[in-house]
């Protein structure tokens, strides 16, 4: 197994002060799913956030420690975010279409990066949406507008988008938590087949995905990573009293 | 009987502010019928096509067309829109996107106090310091340059003045940029946050992310600002009173005097001394409320739309 | 190298939409200069004191249009704001559930933005032409029929943003609700209003398009609202469109008067209304 990114001393500061990632330390390997999972408040979310530098959209927010991507330190000034961000692609809590067709939604990051030939744009977005498992669904009204799709076919759409671009990493932020169960289990089986082929973190609240789905899991609870391994040694011989406590249930 | 009287009380309280609110409606409606009675003589001496496509305006003979006045209310309120829209998107965008805190609030106070500075201020200064400062520079300068390129230079011919279109339109645009700016503004932090950190998540530039995410996220609500602008501009009448000449001519150019209907009406109405120039002064405002009502009834609609997505 | 393309047409773009501001600023920042620079020259106590010389003479000053413009003013307030508070509550209240509601707030709404000199010749049409002449009156019903939609709006908008449970919570106690309108709801939306009323007044101080003709103008003192009255606006038409240096120099005096007035009152009703709905 390859690195893909090594967390060091990491801390976060919200705007205003409040510590809220307490020194992370952790390892994410190169074309593996690795989950955070964690009461709420826990800051999985914060730290997924740190990976692509979402934080510095607002003013006053504040890192400490190293992020260290292929070779660099993404927490550096220097770094490039638009760069950043076109490799490390992020899909959110609730599905964001962009207000436009469903093939520009997908032609948009290409088009960003300079792609303009018609030819080549048809053959990527028709490729991202059949790895998104949405090409079937779609194929035949891709110039409508994509608010038309449903919530399940809607964040397939932006896992498409973000796939297109063909980044090294992928982060999800709770992809499945404003769906119905179908749809919920169409993106896992996704997710599952994009293993080996893009890294992939994804922070849920959902114990049971973390455990189907990801190689694996970090537990974080108050800022704090409390315990990071392979998921199947968190799930049945995790090595803190607190992770025991969470995935049996005890309180969360 | 204590209950009794509550009830009693609580029906007359919700007459009289039932009443008050149905003022609105009957205020509308009144100001329509009573414009319209009032036109009537001249609608009906003149009809409707005969006059607003005629460009005679003669008290003496007693004739009296509209195109001039509708000509130069259209041409000032449009080329103001045209100037101030941008700029005014411009604003909301940099209060929205790119000023840190403490300018967004600096900022977006100095442009609502442009839009509170009454309009015949706006008048005043315009024909005092804004007029000779187009007549001696700006307009000289815009023949020598603009004015020589084929087609577009037709719109700075003429000896400038000062007292014109283009001074006019110049005045109206400062003073509506501050009404479509809010709107835009508003409709701006309408835009969802995560649908911006999506463009942001696949290495959109800031630029990438107004333009292709909250400009067309936010576009009824822009119309609906665009369309209020044009409202206003329409009725505008001190502003423009003071620098456009009340000349009656249909203009060549833009640093032609002209007359709007809101000029005129400023002007000549308590000069009208028959009736069939009043009637057709009432007439001209008739028009004027049916132009900017509809304008912005439609500005309304869009920014209800707006609100609802 | 597509990268830094794209950078360098943000930054341009970006740029750009700082200087429209700059643009905004700028004019703001000109015209009240200047309002100030001429003011300030036509200011001096015979302006507040005097009545207007016969034009061309020396002195004089616009006492009868600062006492009309007050008295126009008061009366308009006094006529539109009461009006407009209890049409908003209706809108908010007693009302909310109703279609027409719907419509008169929408109906408010437009008519905010409607040209003033059209309800100044729809005043002419009622009340000057049946009386015969213009007055006070005829000014001060044209201005508070322009305050009313700004009124009812904010109304409207202020107690709807006063929770539901407040009232609700004075109805448990059994009070009818017309008593929870006045003492809970006005209580607690009293600022907002206010701001309301601050901001109507200072919109309609500085009209001159609807008096035109319905107050007209009065060289002379008067206290007479059955009959022509001067205002500040009418006063700095006539004024600053006439030949007279004179003339022009207490029109600016009576500009910077009524700029300075309608700016503090917009930026009081802002800072207001700031304080009172932050978070």
């Amino acid at each position: 197994m390859t690195p893909e990114i090594e967390v060091r001393n990491l801390n976060f500061y919200y705007a205003g002060g409040v510590k809220t990632l307490k020194d992370i330390n952790m390892t994410i390997y190169k074309n593996q799913v690795t989950a955070l999972i964690g009461p709420s408040g826990c800051g999985k979310t914060t730290l997924l956030r740190c990976f692509n530098r979402m934080h510095d959209l607002y003013a006053g927010n504040r890192y400490e420690g190293e992020i260290i991507f292929q070779g660099q330190n993404i927490l550096s000034k220097d770094t490039d975010l638009i760069e950043l961000r076109s490799k490390i692609g992020m899909v959110f809590q609730k599905p964001t279409p962009f207000p436009m067709s469903i093939f520009e939604n997908i032609a948009y990051g290409l088009k960003l990066r300079g792609i303009k030939k018609r030819g080549e744009l048809k053959d990527r977005v028709e490729k991202a949406l059949k790895d998104a498992a949405l090409w079937e669904e779609v194929k035949d009204k891709l110039n409508t507008n994509a608010f038309g799709l449903s919530g399940g076919q809607q964040q397939r759409l932006c896992i498409a988008r973000a796939l297109a671009v063909e980044p090294e990493i992928i982060l999800f932020d709770e992809p499945t938590s404003a769906l119905d169960p179908i749809s919920t289990g169409k993106i896992e089986e996704l997710i599952i087949s994009l293993k080996g082929r893009v890294t992939i973190i994804i922070v849920t609240h959902n114990m049971q995905q973390a455990a189907r789905i990801s190689d694996w899991t970090g537990f974080m609870m108050l800022g704090e990573l409390i315990e990071y391994d392979k998921t199947d040694r968190i799930f049945t011989v995790p090595s803190n009293k607190l992770t025991e406590d969470y995935i049996t249930g005890r309180f969360g | 009987m204590q209950k009794q009287r509550g009830k009693l009380k609580d029906l007359i309280f919700l007459s009289i502010t039932a009443v008050s609110a149905f003022a609105v409606i009957a205020i509308s409606i009144g100001i329509f019928l009573v414009l319209f009675k009032e036109s009537l003589p001249s609608m009906n001496k003149f009809g409707f096509e005969g006059f607003i496509f005629s460009t005679e305006w003669d008290p003496v003979k007693e004739i009296f067309g509209a195109t001039p006045a509708l000509i130069g209310t259209l041409i000032t309120s449009f080329f103001s829109l045209i100037l101030a829209t941008p700029i005014a998107i411009g604003i909301a965008i940099f209060i929205t996107e790119i000023a840190p805190n403490f300018l967004k609030s600096i900022i977006g106070t100095a442009i609502e106090l442009l839009a509170a500075i009454p309009s015949i201020i706006y008048g005043m200064w315009g024909l005092f310091t804004l007029a000779p400062i187009m007549a001696n520079d700006i307009e000289p300068f815009l023949q020598s340059t603009i004015g020589k390129l084929p087609l577009i230079g037709k719109l700075f011919e003429g000896t400038p003045l000062g007292v014109d279109l283009f001074t006019a339109s110049i005045i109206l645009s400062i003073m509506i940029i501050p009404f479509t700016a809010s709107i835009a503004r508003d409709s701006f932090n309408l835009t969802p946050s995560v649908l911006k950190e999506s463009a942001y998540a696949i290495g959109a530039t800031k630029w990438e992310v107004v333009k292709d995410i909250v400009l067309p996220y936010s576009k009824l609500g822009v119309l609906g600002g665009i369309g209020l602008s044009l409202g206003r501009a329409l009725g505008e009448t001190m502003a423009v009173a003071f620098v456009l000449g009340n000349l009656n001519q249909i203009p060549k150019s833009l640093l032609d005097p002209a007359a709007t209907v809101t000029v005129k009406l400023a002007n000549e109405f308590t000069e009208a001394d028959k009736d069939i120039y009043l009637s057709s002064l009432y007439y001209l405002a008739l028009l004027l409320f049916l132009m900017s009502f509809t304008i912005l009834a439609l500005a309304k609609i869009f920014l209800l739309k707006a609100e609802r997505k | 190298m597509i990268l830094n393309k794209r950078k360098i047409i943000s930054s341009i773009a970006l740029f750009i939409c700082f200087l429209t501001a700059c643009w905004g600023i700028f004019w703001l920042s000109f015209i009240l200069v200047d309002v100030i620079r001429h003011g300030l020259s036509g200011i001096n106590p015979d302006l507040f004191l005097k009545d207007p010389a016969p034009p061309g003479e020396e002195g004089g000053g616009l006492r009868n249009a600062f006492v009309g413009h007050f008295l126009i003013t008061l009366f308009a307030t006094l006529i539109g704001v009461p009006i407009g508070i209890l049409g908003g509550t209706f809108l908010a209240e007693y009302g909310r559930k109703y279609n027409i509601s719907k419509i008169i707030s929408t109906l408010a709404d437009i008519m905010v933005s409607v040209p003033a000199i059209i309800i100044g010749a729809f005043i002419y049409a009622i009340i000057v032409k049946p009386f015969g002449h213009f007055s006070g009156w005829a000014g001060a019903i044209a201005l508070g029929i322009i305050m009313i939609p700004t009124v009812v709006r904010t109304t409207e908008n202020m107690l709807s943003l006063i929770p539901w449970t407040l009232r609700e919570a004075a109805f448990a106690l059994g009070a009818p609700y017309y008593k929870v309108i006045i003492q809970v709801v006005y209580r607690g939306a009293a600022t907002g209003i206010l701001t309301g009323i601050i901001l109507a007044i200072a919109r309609v101080t500085g009209e001159a398009a609807p008096l035109l003709f319905t107050a007209f103008n009065n060289n002379y003192f008067s206290l007479n609202m059955s009959q022509p009255i001067a205002s500040l606006t009418v006063t700095i038409f006539q004024y600053a469109m006439g030949p007279y240096e004179e003339w022009h120099a207490q029109a600016w005096g009576a500009a910077l008067i009524i700029t300075l007035f309608i700016l503090f009152a917009t930026i009081t009703g802002r800072l207001l209304i700031k304080r009172r709905y932050k978070e």
